[in-house]
């Protein structure tokens, strides 16, 4: 069984396997020959839904489904490909964007002539300059050798591809802020509904997917939904990209089928914690989801459907572990810091709320904490997420600010001992 | 539209309440009687759910959601909780986040005492703060406009202000920068919010971090008085709240209302009442002394009026002005003159305006509001954006936002070439031309001619220039009344001169609009005011001639200032200094009253209350809130001590008599008193005539045939909203804001005369003023334009030829 | 009854009169003599500024505002940047209290959000004209060390020392009656001008040290 699609091209080649010429040797281009030649755009809706791929950008969306919400009757339509990886521990685009461009780019073709689209962009991120030539390289490529621009391979279908480096702000991953930054706007969330499948860049249907998501589809295409399906579990088919950093031996992008758990991939493929130190915890999806502890979570099987009924997401696949040197406070701090940096400032409640909770825990772990920071805490996360549960409520536009919540709620469910120590030894200093 | 209309049902707070499809939750529920607080939704903006307030719970399949009401159309059936233990948390911790780095400097903040984030929070918020950093700190306030003042640190952020001048003025010069948590409203560099709108921001800001400068410090909330009124600085009428303290009036808001202005106000309608108080204003009566004047008493002043009025015989008598007094003092006037003095010389407009009968008369009338369900507007008239500007916003909703098409035929660039669909672009003198091209839909004016095609059509038509002949525009509404569904509206500038022509200040209407020759009218008046002169009269024009050639010999100048406003000085100077005697009714010495031999001092706009109809035919009230200064008194109560001493009398004991007179006397006006328009609907204004009342002069226009006048370079001369006029001349806060004058010229005409942008050229026309040349691709090919009545070009007036030397520096 | 209770009846009255001829006189021989008057005592007002000088009025107008009387009238104008006459944008341009309407009920010293305006013990203020009953900043404010003005000299009448007592309203409206705040000095200085005493507790509250102690 298949159990690795997007990197078997550049790890067989790693030093062209972004050319043309390389792509074309092992394979490339023939799965968009047969989606024009043989295959009618429902064709190959149909393959993408049947390959139960679920979104690979965080929100784990069913793709198939997403793209059948696109109206009938309204052209154009646009499709967006988010490579706007800002997450904190995700860098598994930057690779196949670096690394397999074509890959992409092929995946982009057969998507807009399922979709009937004519112009797609690809939103990349500002601080990947390198990612950004490469697939810039990788369209000027394509658009010399037909497979791109008027009439591509005599099929009649044509397509443009404009690639957009944004100015550097992690909010633009969101899909409708991007879609405002590609417009030339502030780079803030849009109020949903509308979504942009109905209304999206410049007002017309649009689909924003992943550059892992879309890059799986020439796979799809060549070898079948079916096949695709079949890899892995059901509800979480196919591989999967995954970033493995922090307190690791061998950190770093590793693409594997899910299902594993998560000590197969933390003590497997990432080798242990250096110098076999004692796992504190780790952070299973990205900077915004709430941490796992080895105690209950260690043997749990590591789906985009397990991990979600556990209380956390998969989210980008960024794993962070942190052993049992790691000042909680201190990486929560860090990740809240982040987050209210990073806070496009649009509504209320995450502009001010992340910097406030950002301040706390600076209080907090400079000496100045006091008892009542606990419940002051939690209760400013209550105000940003009313409930604090999972999935979270929100009372702002966009999740960014319900993403500043979990790394606090995490510490003080689980490490609420730590928090109150440090207040406990700067309470002397304490004022009021 | 036809399912917006629907009816919907939703339950609020576990009461049944009915709501229109498609409706905002907000607004039904305040309709419902629900306040949900907010701070950034605006009823006359579009959503954009920022500031979080107005999260209310709303059951869905996934159990109940906190979403933003402002945000979320009503549906049937939805259940809706504004009050649950989880939305009042969220409104305390929205507050408390807000509140977090805000200054709460209220005692020193224009806005404490009247500002919604001090009221939300006494009504939802924490009771107290647990903030204990260090808050957030700008430099305090920055100015970002001659008008307006910003105060970073008060600043909520809920983008109204930026969304006003964006979506609403079009002039988007502020704009969010930074992120996060250093969000901040800012200008862009070096570019200030130069916006005619900007005051607006202030009005809508829903705190004190946009503050109006002229305002500053002049007053509390608490010990403000209010009354409704509308602005009299255009006659569009948009209605105000004008607010005194310590019997000054210190602050003009504007009120929303569906028939005029929504809720928005220019800032010359907001900032104009500082010349009411100013230091300048005239309080006694003066008398001319040789080349200066002494102050006399008002006897000695009324006798002398009164003596040499009744010295000459009545038709040696005639009378300009009445376009800003009220319709009780116009028609006072109107009275006094037709039936004391027994003159038919009358006149409001200085030349500058319409065909009397058309402006008041014309037939189908449109009104401001059709606008809102126009398909198609033309526009053949004045810059909007310079002369209407409140009107300017509404064309402008309807083409930005409402899918109107906009067809704007002007000879220069005009506020509105950006929304439009089409605009044309011709040389003065040639309209007559241009329309018959327009109307046959010819060469590149097919696209054009086809976009009128769809109803209903409103036409705005007036003079784009002053150099311009009056009849194009009725040439120009003979042509659109033949466009499906159409109505037209005319388009004079001043204040109240549609009331004034109403009540017959011209020299082919009686009051009520009604035509001199209508003979059944005039024995009708006859037998109320007891006299009426023979025939029709001259217009302003000739009634100057008129003065020169010795025809009439005794000017009355009824608070018009014909030096600075009719577009030939030279004429009026030599008018003023060859009339026997000039009596001038004015707030100030102006040009022409400096001329005068007689200045009575009259009251100001909010000094005195009385009816006042706009260029719809709405005739709206205006309130006093503040006593004239010193003597100056209304200008009835003047009129009426001179008819007493000429023999004769007005009747007039006051102005709500006056109205009554009116109401009994002017057809159009028939039945429409105060107690209808300062109660209820009426306080909205009433569209005259009522309903089964009748209106005479119905006047249908037909195309006079206007001769095409081609003359090189042919003169573009129109007004700007900031111009040297005597109000906003002795408004502090508005006198600086006079663009600099010059001469525009496209650039091949420039390339011909080879000049560049900024040399100097000598205009000549009656007189030779020096001005700058500005170059101008927005201007009509063959054409020059030259502001009128600017400091630099007053002497200019609105000539239709002139001839240009360029003045060389290295010549001397 | 009798006739000897008829013969006593008409002096019957008198019993009260009798009665007091004995107790000790209450009468106090003003203005020879003046009774120290209640810490909280209802008087003249004064304008303080803080101890660089500066006004603490800021022009807010909140006394004018809850003034049953309307007596006051108040003015803000813009803060001079280079000289100004008030911390922050705004101070008080003109400041009137007309005095023949004030009912002296205090409520402007409990609108200040400044501490600006507070009560003192002076209340002989009589005039012989009723422009003169209007006070005006000249003589509600404090001079720069801290000196209350009069518009009358000082006299048999007229203690001008009873202008610098008055701190009992100070510690009545401050914000700072908090437990958290005892041993701090937790209200700025006022009429009486200079350094403070800090707050005390509830317990030392009653003894009497009086408000004149600074």
């Amino acid at each position: 069984m298949t159990d690795r699609i997007l990197t078997v091209r550049m790890e067989a080649h790693p030093q062209d396997s972004h050319t043309l010429a390389t792509y074309e040797a092992t394979g490339g281009y023939r799965a968009l020959r047969t989606a024009l030649s043989s295959m009618t755009p429902d064709d190959v809706k149909a393959q993408v839904k049947a390959s139960n791929i679920r979104g690979r950008g965080g929100a784990g969306f069913p793709t198939g489904v997403k793209w059948g919400f696109l109206p009938e009757d309204l052209r154009p339509r646009y499709l967006v490909v988010n490579g706007d990886e800002s997450e904190p521990g995700t860098f598994k685009d930057r690779i196949l964007l670096e690394r397999d461009p074509h890959q992409l780019v092929e995946g982009i073709i057969i998507s807009s002539y399922g979709l009937d689209v004519h112009h797609a962009f690809v939103y990349i991120r500002g601080e990947y300059p390198k990612p950004a030539r490469r697939v810039q390289q990788a369209i000027d490529e394509a658009y010399a050798a037909g497979y791109l621009g008027s009439d591509i391979l005599g099929s009649g279908f044509s397509l443009d591809i404009t690639v957009h480096l944004g100015g550097g702000a992690y909010i633009c991953g969101e899909e409708t802020a991007l879609l405002n930054s590609l417009e030339g706007r502030r780079g803030e969330p849009r109020i949903k509904p509308p979504f942009p499948a109905v209304a999206g860049l410049y007002a017309k249907p649009t689909i924003v997917n992943n550059v892992e998501t879309i890059s799986n589809v020439p796979w799809i295409v060549a070898n079948g939904g079916a096949a695709y399906a079949a890899i892995g579990p059901e509800r979480s088919a196919g591989t999967r990209m995954f970033s493995l950093s922090g307190h690791v031996n061998r950190p770093g992008d590793y693409e594997i089928v899910m299902g594993m758990t998560w000590r197969e991939l933390i003590y497997g493929i990432g080798g242990g914690i250096p110098g076999d130190r004692a796992l504190k915890t780790w952070i299973p999806g990205g900077a915004s989801a709430p941490w796992f502890v080895p105690d209950e979570h260690l043997d749990t099987p590591v789906t985009i459907d397990d991990v979600g009924a556990n209380g956390s997401m998969l989210g980008s696949g960024a794993v962070i572990v942190m052993d049992e040197t790691t000042d909680v406070v201190a990486a929560a701090h860090r990740i809240v810091k982040f987050f209210a940096h990073e806070s496009c400032g649009q509504c209320t409640p995450c502009r001010e709320g992340t910097t406030w909770l950002e301040r706390i825990l600076w209080r907090i772990l400079n000496g100045a904490g006091r008892p009542s920071d606990l419940d002051l805490l939690l209760d400013v996360c209550d105000n940003i997420s009313p409930g604090l549960r999972w999935p979270p409520a929100m009372t702002t536009i966009c999740p960014l600010g319900p993403s500043a919540v979990s790394p606090i709620t995490s510490i003080m469910r689980h490490f609420r001992d730590e928090v109150e120590a440090k207040i406990r030894t700067s309470e002397g200093a304490s004022v009021g | 539209m036809a399912d917006a209309s629907d009816k919907v049902t939703i339950t609020l707070d576990g009461r049944q309440v009915e709501a229109t499809a498609g409706e905002l939750l907000i607004a039904a529920a305040e309709k419902a009687g629900t306040y949900i607080p907010h701070f950034c939704w605006h009823p006359r903006m579009k959503p954009v759910g920022m500031c979080r307030m107005c999260l209310v719970e709303v059951e869905t399949p996934r159990g109940k959601m906190l979403t933003t009401s402002c945000t979320m159309p009503v549906a049937d059936g939805m259940v809706v909780d504004t009050a649950s233990a989880v939305v009042e948390k969220a409104h305390e911790g929205i507050l408390e986040f807000l509140l977090i780095n805000h200054p709460l400097d209220c005692p020193v903040c224009d806005k404490g005492g009247e500002c919604p984030l001090q009221d939300q929070t006494l009504g939802y918020g924490p009771g107290e703060s647990r903030f204990v950093e260090e808050k957030r700190h700008h430099e305090k306030p920055i100015s970002i406009s001659d008008l307006v003042y910003l105060d970073r640190e008060r600043c909520i952020l809920c983008a109204r202000c930026t969304r006003f001048s964006e979506e609403i003025s079009g002039d988007p010069l502020i704009e969010f920068v930074e992120r996060g948590n250093h969000v901040e409203v800012n200008t862009f560099p070096d570019e200030p919010f130069v916006s005619y709108f900007s005051g607006n921001t202030v009005q809508i800001c829903p705190v004190g971090a946009l503050t109006a400068k002229p305002y500053r410090f002049r007053a509390r909330p608490w010990d403000l008085e209010a009354v409704e009124s509308v602005s009299l600085v255009d006659s569009v009428h948009s209605k105000v709240s004008v607010e005194s303290s310590q019997n000054e009036i210190v602050r003009i808001s504007g009120v929303d209302n569906d028939p005029t202005n929504q809720g928005w106000l220019s800032d010359k309608d907001r900032f104009i009442y500082e010349h009411i108080h100013s230091p300048r204003r005239l309080t006694v009566p003066l008398i001319r002394e040789g080349d200066t004047f002494r102050e006399a008493s008002w006897g000695e002043a009324v006798g002398l009026v009164a003596e040499r009025l009744g010295a000459v015989p009545g038709t040696a008598v005639a009378g300009i002005g009445g376009a800003r007094a009220t319709n009780e003092d116009a028609y006072a006037f109107s009275k006094f003159m037709r039936s004391i003095v027994v003159t038919p010389h009358l006149d409001a407009q200085l030349d500058d305006g319409l065909d009397p009968e058309f402006a008041a008369a014309v037939h189908p009338r449109a009104r401001i509001d059709d606008l809102e369900r126009a398909a198609t507007i033309l526009l053949w008239g004045p810059d909007l954006k310079e002369e209407f500007p409140v009107l300017y916003l509404r064309v402008r909703r309807a083409a930005a936002h409402l899918g109107a098409r906009l067809v704007v035929v002007h000879p220069r660039v005009t506020g509105l070439d950006l929304v439009a669909t089409h605009t044309v672009r011709y040389r003065p003198g040639e309209g007559p031309a241009t329309l018959k091209k327009l109307a046959a839909g010819d060469g590149d004016l097919a696209a054009v001619r086809a976009a009128l095609n769809e109803g209903p059509v409103v036409a705005l038509v007036g003079r784009p220039g002053l150099a311009e002949d009056p009849r194009l525009a009725e040439a120009v509404a003979a042509f659109a009344r033949d466009l499906p569904e159409a109505t037209i509206m005319p388009l004079v500038r001043r204040g109240n001169v549609f009331g004034a022509l109403d009540m017959g200040l011209a020299p082919t209407l009686l009051p009520g609009r009604v035509s001199v020759t209508d003979t059944a009218a005039r024995t009708a008046l006859e037998d109320e005011w007891g006299a009426l002169p023979e025939g029709v009269g001259g217009g302003a024009t000739e009634i100057l001639t008129g003065l020169v050639s010795g025809d009439r010999e005794v000017l009355v100048l009824f608070g018009a200032d014909p030096m600075r406003d009719h577009p030939d000085p030279t004429l009026v100077r030599s008018a003023l200094e060859a009339a026997g005697f000039v009596a001038a009714f004015d707030l100030f010495l102006t040009d022409s009253s400096r001329l005068a031999d007689v200045v009575l001092p009259v009251a100001a706009f909010g000094e005195v209350a009385g009816t006042v109809t706009n260029l719809e035919g709405r005739v709206q009230k205006v309130n006093q809130i503040v006593p004239p200064p010193g003597q100056a008194r209304a200008a009835w109560s003047i009129l009426d001590d001179i008819a007493t001493a000429m023999g004769g009398s007005l009747g007039a004991t006051g102005a709500e008599r006056l109205n009554k007179e009116i109401a009994r006397v002017a057809p159009a006006y028939r039945g429409v008193t105060w107690d209808m328009l300062d109660w209820g609907d009426g306080r909205e204004g009433i569209v005259v005539p009522l309903r089964g009342a009748d209106q005479p002069l119905r006047h249908i226009p037909v195309d006079t045939g206007v001769p095409t006048v081609t003359e090189r370079p042919a003169v573009h001369s129109a007004r700007v909203l900031y111009d040297d006029g005597a109000m906003l001349r002795n408004c502090p806060g508005l006198a600086g804001l006079a663009p600099r004058a010059a001469i525009h010229m496209h650039p091949r005409d420039a390339s011909i005369l080879a000049v560049r942008d900024g040399d100097r050229v000598l205009v000549s026309a009656g007189a030779s003023v020096e001005l700058p040349v500005v170059i101008d691709a927005g201007l009509a090919e063959g054409a020059v334009y030259v502001p009128f009545n600017l400091v630099e070009t007053a002497a200019l007036g609105a000539p239709r030829s002139i001839r240009i030397d360029v003045v060389r520096e290295d010549a001397s | 009854m009798s006739w000897f209770a008829d013969m006593l009846g008409p002096w019957r009255g008198f019993a009260v009169t009798f009665r007091q001829m004995f107790r000790p006189k209450v009468t106090t021989q003003y203005p020879e003599e003046k009774r120290v008057k209640p810490q909280r005592f209802h008087g003249r007002h004064v304008l303080n500024r803080y101890p660089d000088g500066m006004e603490k009025c800021i022009g807010c107008e909140l006394c004018a505002g809850i003034c049953p009387a309307r007596c006051i009238y108040v003015r803000g104008a813009d803060n001079p940047p280079d000289a100004p006459v008030s911390p922050g944008e705004r101070f008080g341009f003109v400041y009137e209290i007309n005095m023949l309407r004030c009912i002296f009920c205090g409520m402007c010293v409990e609108a200040c959000p400044t501490e600006a305006i507070t009560m003192t013990h002076l209340f002989e203020m009589s005039v012989t004209d009723r422009d003169d009953a209007i006070y005006t900043k000249d003589e509600l404010l404090v001079e720069p060390d801290g000196t209350p003005r009069h518009p009358q000299p000082a006299g048999p009448l007229i203690d001008l020392e009873e202008l610098k007592l008055g701190n009992g309203w100070l510690r009545a409206t401050a914000s700072s009656g908090r437990a958290a705040f005892e041993g701090l000095v937790a209200w700025t200085p006022s009429a009486t001008f200079g350094a403070e005493p800090p707050e005390r507790g509830q317990t030392d509250a009653d003894v009497d040290d009086g408000n004149e102690g600074a």
